[in-house]
This record gives structure tokens, C-alpha cells and sequence, in this order.
């Protein structure tokens, strides 16, 4: 069972995600920065990262960064309710680019993609 | 004493005096003004004055000396008086002249007015005025404009007509203006050109007499050293006149008068009468050129300010538009994430609850609204988005070439120079021109810090059957194997200049776009990057649409 991370600043987000996540089959685990993210990654392991870009704090761009540099095989969505970072240069390093929706679909088609890549 | 004479008669009848002319009824009665007018200069009153008590004693010996006296200052008082005319109608010459230069602000005017007062019978009538100007640049003194018949025919024609319409000065220099102009300088165009002299000839005559401010009068040009020869043919005179035209110690250019046609000598006069109206001519032409000067700049600072104005407009424009967009967007985010809670719990709740359950209408209602709310908000956005799109059909060729355009700067600091080899006849590619342009400029310029002491770049395209291939090669040192396997791994390089991420993004825009990057390198003769593009087809491009 893949195991994600959602990361959002926002608890209701996370909740509905995980929620929703979870009804789909996967293991959620959720930080509300991008430190406890950062905690969280060092200490478990997770195949697949849900990350919003617009945080308090760190960024969800600074932290794409860091996990492309430190952690190579580990995919990540991004899931923004911006379309314009799409334009960022370094939004292109993540896997996906998802935009907030009360409709999951795309979210879920998108993280069953990636992960099918990674596995393949 | 002859009886025939009636000097001494108090009322003669007119046929008695054979000097008498119509009008002078008066003298007939009045003894003492005819003899003062006419008797003092009748031979027979001296012939009779002479028999008078003979001898060289007597009184009329010495009432000869008397006549002579009274003659002499009465030819001395017309003289001046004649010359007191003329330097009256001088006066109200230059007076007229003047008027028309200090008001005027047309160099065409001032020149019309100026050249026809000094070749007018009713100015200073001299055959030919040409006139020379310092350019601009203060680079040359070139002939400008020159007046005057060409030959006598011509001259004869201009008399006349000038006699038979007794023309005004301001008259003649109107139609100068508005008719001969362009003729006169066309009939001298030749002659204008040959003369024109640099202003670093110091030593020529032209130059000198401007340099040093005194005017000359040349009475044989033939034998001026200051002069060549084929400038002395081209006026084709022996007697001249130079005048230099200088306003406040600034040279403006210099004044040629001659009378070519009736050759009559120039006159002292002459001279001083055109070194007078050079001063107010040199002051109105550079009065008047500096006005054409303003008037030009104003034009410019006119159009210039006109584009700013435009431009102030656009940027305006511009910012509301930005303005426009950065609320939209922050108006995104703060609704966005709120709907997506109320909608995405609204679907969570209506999975859960089953399919008898009377509050399933109530949540159905929240989920419709809310992706209604969705919906708009998308259609807000995508429109300012849908301004720029940059997945598209793009021309390949044009990609390749945009890129290296906007890296000119950069190839030229690292002194690299490229060159194109592409296939004129490529199908267009659907791909996201900014990202592929991006993969472009990280290939550039990972060729250009492996060449740091310059080189060459080439681009080629070329179609290969479902693929475009775009090559870069570059004469750098070259990569071993090894290097080649991990330059496209994460964040190989250590060299991360701005652009930051290098080869690896590169490699993962390209695997997005299904496009290969093949590396070819040789160590010491360089490395050949390949991208190799799909065609791709509406059908099979799906999910990079989506992205």
C-alpha cells in the first residue's frame, strides 16, 4: 500500500484530503509546513509526495527543491489553488501539477499516474 | 560788346537767350536769377565779358576768377548733393532690407531678400551674389545658393522684366523666393558644388577670408594663390568680392559678388556699402537657421514626447491589467481553498450517506453550487491565461533560431560564434515553447562553460521520419562516458548558474514531452546533444495538453 504525505497549511484540506486519500486505498500521512514535512520525510518513508506551494513559512517550491536534491526517487504532485506557477521554471521539477478542487478526480488520476510511472 | 547778348537786359522775350529752357518763364523778368542761372555759364555774357575794358589788369580779369570760383562750388554742391541722394536711398534701402531680415525667421526669406538687395538695380546692383554657408557640422563651407544672370541674353531678360514692372525690393525678393529659387540653385547646382571648401583649409582663399574676418576685393582671381584653378574657371571672373558673414565671432559663411555680365569695376563704395549689410544679413541667417535648428528639435522633443505619453499610457495600461490579474489570483486562492473544503467534504459527506437518505438532496445542492462557484473562478482565470498559451504548434526552426537571438549577448561575451544548418521543409511540433526553449538555452549554455576559451556552436534540424531532431554540437574538449551517463542525473553540476537546475530538467521536460536527448561526444573534438522531437498528433499528446 502506498504510503503519501500531504502538505498544506490549510487542516481542513489535509483532512478532506487524507479522508478522501485513505477511502482510495493509500496510507496519508499530513504536515502543515514545510519543516514538519521536512521531519516527517526524514524519518518515514513515503512514495509519494501531495505538496501546496503557497505556505507559510517555506514554500512548497523551496521544498520541491530539496526533496528533488535529496531524495531523487521520491515523486511529487504539486496542488495549488494558483495555475501561474505552472509558468515557474521550478514548478517543472515536480512529477505533476494539480489545481485545488472540491472534485478529487483529477488529483486521484494524477497520483495513480505517477505512481505507475515510478513503479514501471 | 556785341549788341546780340542780353545779359544786361531787365525783361527779355525767349527767343533772345538760346539757353533758356521750357519752365524757365520766370527768368525772363527776373535779371539777377538769370544772370546767377544761366549768364555765368553763357559763352557769349564771356565772350562779351572778355571785350570788356580788355587787358589782363582789369576787372573782368578778375570777375573770371570769381565765375570760376562760383562754377567750381556750385559743381561741388551738386556733386554732393548727388551723393547725399544716393546715401539717402541707401539708407532707406538697407532700412527696407533690414526691416524684412530682423523679423524674419525663414532662411529662405533672408537669403531671397539679401541676394536680390545685392544683385537689384534698386539695391546694390551688382551682376552675381553667391552665397556660401558653414554646414551643420561645422565640416565644410558649401556654396548654398547663387543669383544672378548667366550670361547677357539672360541678363538682358531679367532687365527688362525687372524695368517693365517696376517691382518693389520686398516684391523682388518674394518672387525670388517663391519662383527662382529652386531654379537658381538647379541653373548653379555645378557651380555651388565646385566651389564648396572644407573648413580645414585654412590656406585657401575662401577659408582665410572667413578666418580672418575682412572682407577682400580680388581684382584678379586668376592670379590668387589661395584658389585652385578649376574653382577660378567654374566662376569664370577676374574681379571680385568676398565678404565674410560672421554674427557674434561665429563664422556663417561668406559672400561672392561679382559683375560678370557688364564687367563694370567693383567700386570702393561697393565694398563698403555690402561690408555694412553683411553684419545684419550674417545676424538674420543665423538667426534664422537657428530657428529651423529649434524648430527641428522641436519636432523631435514633440514626437518623443508623444511617445512617452504612449508609452506612460501603456504601462498604465498595463499595470491595471497586472493589477487586475494579481487580484484575481489572490482572489483564487482565498476562495479556492474554501470551496474546495465545502465542495470536497460535500462529496465526501454524499459517498457516505445512503442512497435513501432525505439529506442527500441538501448535499447534492452544496456540491452543485459549489463546483458552479468552481467553474466561474476558472473561467476567470483561464481567460488572462489563455492570453499566452505555450503549448502549441510551433515551427522548430523558429524555436532554434528565437533562442539563439536571445542568447546573442552571452555567445558574444564568451567570444563563441554559431551557425545554423536547418531543414527548411519541418512539419510543425506541438510542444510547450517555453519549456523546450528552456531545454535549448541549458544545452547553450552547458556548451558554453565547456568551451571557456571560445569555440563554436552549431544548430541543426532535421527530420528523421516521426521525429524532428535538433543537434547541437559544439568543438569543446568533449566528455568522457562516465561524465555523459550522469550529466542528466539531478543536480549533476556543480556549476548551477541562475538557471539552476541544468541537464536534469532538461531531461525531464523532454520526457514529459515523450522527446529523447541523445548525447554524442568525443574527447578533444566535442559533443553533439540531439533532441529528438515527436510530431506529435492531437491524439497522443493528451496528458502534456492537461499539464
Amino acid at each position: 500500500m502506498a504510503r503519501l504525505l500531504i502538505v498544506d497549511d490549510e487542516r481542513d484540506i489535509r483532512h478532506l484530503y487524507a479522508a478522501e486519500l485513505e477511502d482510495e486505498g493509500y496510507e496519508v500521512e499530513s504536515a502543515g509546513s514545510g519543516a514538519e514535512a521536512v521531519e516527517k520525510l526524514n524519518h518515514q518513508h513515503f512514495d509519494l509526495v501531495v505538496l501546496d506551494i503557497q505556505m507559510k513559512g517555506e514554500s512548497g517550491l523551496q521544498l520541491l527543491q530539496k526533496i528533488v536534491k535529496e531524495r531523487t526517487d521520491l515523486p511529487v504532485i504539486l496542488c495549488t489553488a494558483f495555475s501561474c506557477y505552472k509558468e515557474d521554471f521550478s514548478s517543472w521539477l515536480a512529477d505533476g501539477y494539480v489545481v485545488k478542487s472540491s472534485d478529487l478526480s483529477e488529483l486521484k488520476g494524477e497520483i495513480a499516474r505517477v505512481l505507475k510511472k515510478k513503479l514501471s | 560788346m556785341p549788341s546780340g547778348c542780353c545779359w544786361n537786359k531787365e525783361i527779355i522775350s525767349p527767343d533772345e537767350c538760346r539757353f533758356l529752357r521750357p519752365g524757365d518763364e520766370e527768368l525772363l523778368f527776373n535779371r539777377k536769377k538769370r544772370f546767377l542761372t544761366r549768364c555765368l555759364e553763357c559763352p557769349d555774357f564771356l565772350e562779351e565779358l572778355r571785350h570788356l575794358n580788355g587787358g589782363s589788369n582789369g576787372l573782368p580779369a578778375f570777375f573770371f576768377y570769381a565765375i570760376e570760383e562760383v562754377l567750381a562750388l556750385r559743381a561741388e554742391i551738386h556733386r554732393l548733393t548727388q551723393q547725399a541722394a544716393d546715401r539717402t536711398r541707401e539708407i532707406r534701402f538697407l532700412h527696407e532690407v533690414s526691416q524684412i531680415l530682423q523679423t524674419s525667421v525663414s532662411l529662405d526669406e533672408v537669403l531671397s531678400m539679401a541676394l536680390t538687395a545685392i544683385t537689384a538695380g534698386k539695391g546694390f546692383g551688382l551682376n552675381r551674389a553667391i552665397l556660401l554657408l558653414v554646414d551643420k557640422d561645422r565640416q565644410t563651407l558649401k556654396g548654398h545658393i547663387a543669383v544672378g544672370p548667366r550670361n547677357r541674353e539672360e541678363a538682358g531678360r531679367i532687365w527688362h522684366e525687372i524695368e517693365s514692372h517696376d517691382y518693389s525690393l520686398q516684391d523682388m525678393g518674394q518672387i525670388l523666393r517663391e519662383q527662382k529659387m529652386a531654379v537658381e540653385k538647379e541653373k548653379f547646382r555645378d557651380l555651388l558644388a565646385m566651389i564648396s571648401v572644407p573648413m580645414s583649409h585654412a590656406d585657401h582663399l575662401f577659408i582665410a577670408t572667413l578666418n580672418e574676418q575682412r572682407t577682400r576685393h580680388i581684382r584678379n582671381l586668376w592670379e590668387e594663390p589661395g584658389i585652385e584653378c578649376r574653382q577660378a574657371e567654374a566662376l569664370g571672373v577676374g574681379e571680385l568680392l568676398l565678404v565674410p558673414l560672421v554674427s557674434k565671432n561665429r563664422r556663417i559663411g561668406l559672400l561672392l559678388a561679382d559683375n560678370i555680365i557688364n564687367g563694370r569695376p567693383i567700386t570702393a563704395e561697393d565694398v563698403q556699402s555690402l561690408e555694412t549689410f553683411a553684419l545684419p544679413v550674417a545676424f538674420a541667417i543665423e538667426r534664422a537657421s537657428l530657428y529651423e535648428r529649434l524648430q527641428e528639435e522641436l519636432e523631435k522633443i514633440t514626437e518623443a514626447n508623444n511617445r512617452l505619453r504612449e508609452q506612460q499610457e501603456l504601462i498604465v495600461r498595463m499595470e491595471k491589467m497586472a493589477l487586475v490579474g494579481k487580484i484575481a489570483s489572490n482572489i483564487s486562492h482565498t476562495i479556492r481553498n474554501p470551496l474546495t473544503i465545502i465542495g470536497g467534504f460535500a462529496r465526501s459527506l454524499l459517498k457516505h450517506t445512503p442512497p435513501d437518505d432525505a439529506k442527500r438532496c441538501h448535499i447534492e445542492s452544496i456540491i452543485r453550487e459549489s463546483r458552479r462557484l468552481e467553474e466561474v473562478l476558472q473561467e476567470v482565470l483561464s481567460y488572462s491565461e489563455s492570453l499566452h498559451p505555450t503549448l502549441d504548434w510551433w515551427d522548430v526552426n523558429q524555436l532554434i533560431t528565437g533562442v539563439f537571438a536571445g542568447m546573442r549577448d552571452d555567445l558574444e561575451m564568451n567570444r563563441i560564434t554559431y551557425r545554423f544548418d536547418l531543414e527548411p521543409n519541418l512539419p510543425k511540433a506541438k510542444l510547450d515553447f517555453k519549456k523546450i526553449a528552456y531545454c535549448l538555452r541549458a544545452l547553450i549554455t552547458n556548451a558554453i562553460e565547456a568551451m571557456p576559451s571560445g569555440g563554436e556552436i552549431v544548430a541543426r534540424s532535421s527530420l528523421h521520419d516521426e521525429r524532428i531532431h535538433i543537434a547541437l554540437t559544439d568543438n569543446g574538449p568533449g566528455m568522457s562516458e562516465e561524465t555523459i551517463r550522469t550529466v542528466t542525473a539531478p543536480f549533476f553540476s556543480t556549476k548551477d548558474s541562475g538557471s539552476g537546475l541544468g541537464l536534469s530538467l532538461c531531461k525531464r521536460i523532454l520526457d514529459e514531452h515523450g522527446a529523447l536527448l541523445d548525447i554524442a561526444s568525443e574527447l578533444g573534438r566535442g559533443t553533439t546533444f540531439t533532441i529528438k522531437l515527436i510530431i506529435a498528433r492531437e491524439d497522443n499528446h493528451g496528458s502534456l495538453a492537461d499539464r
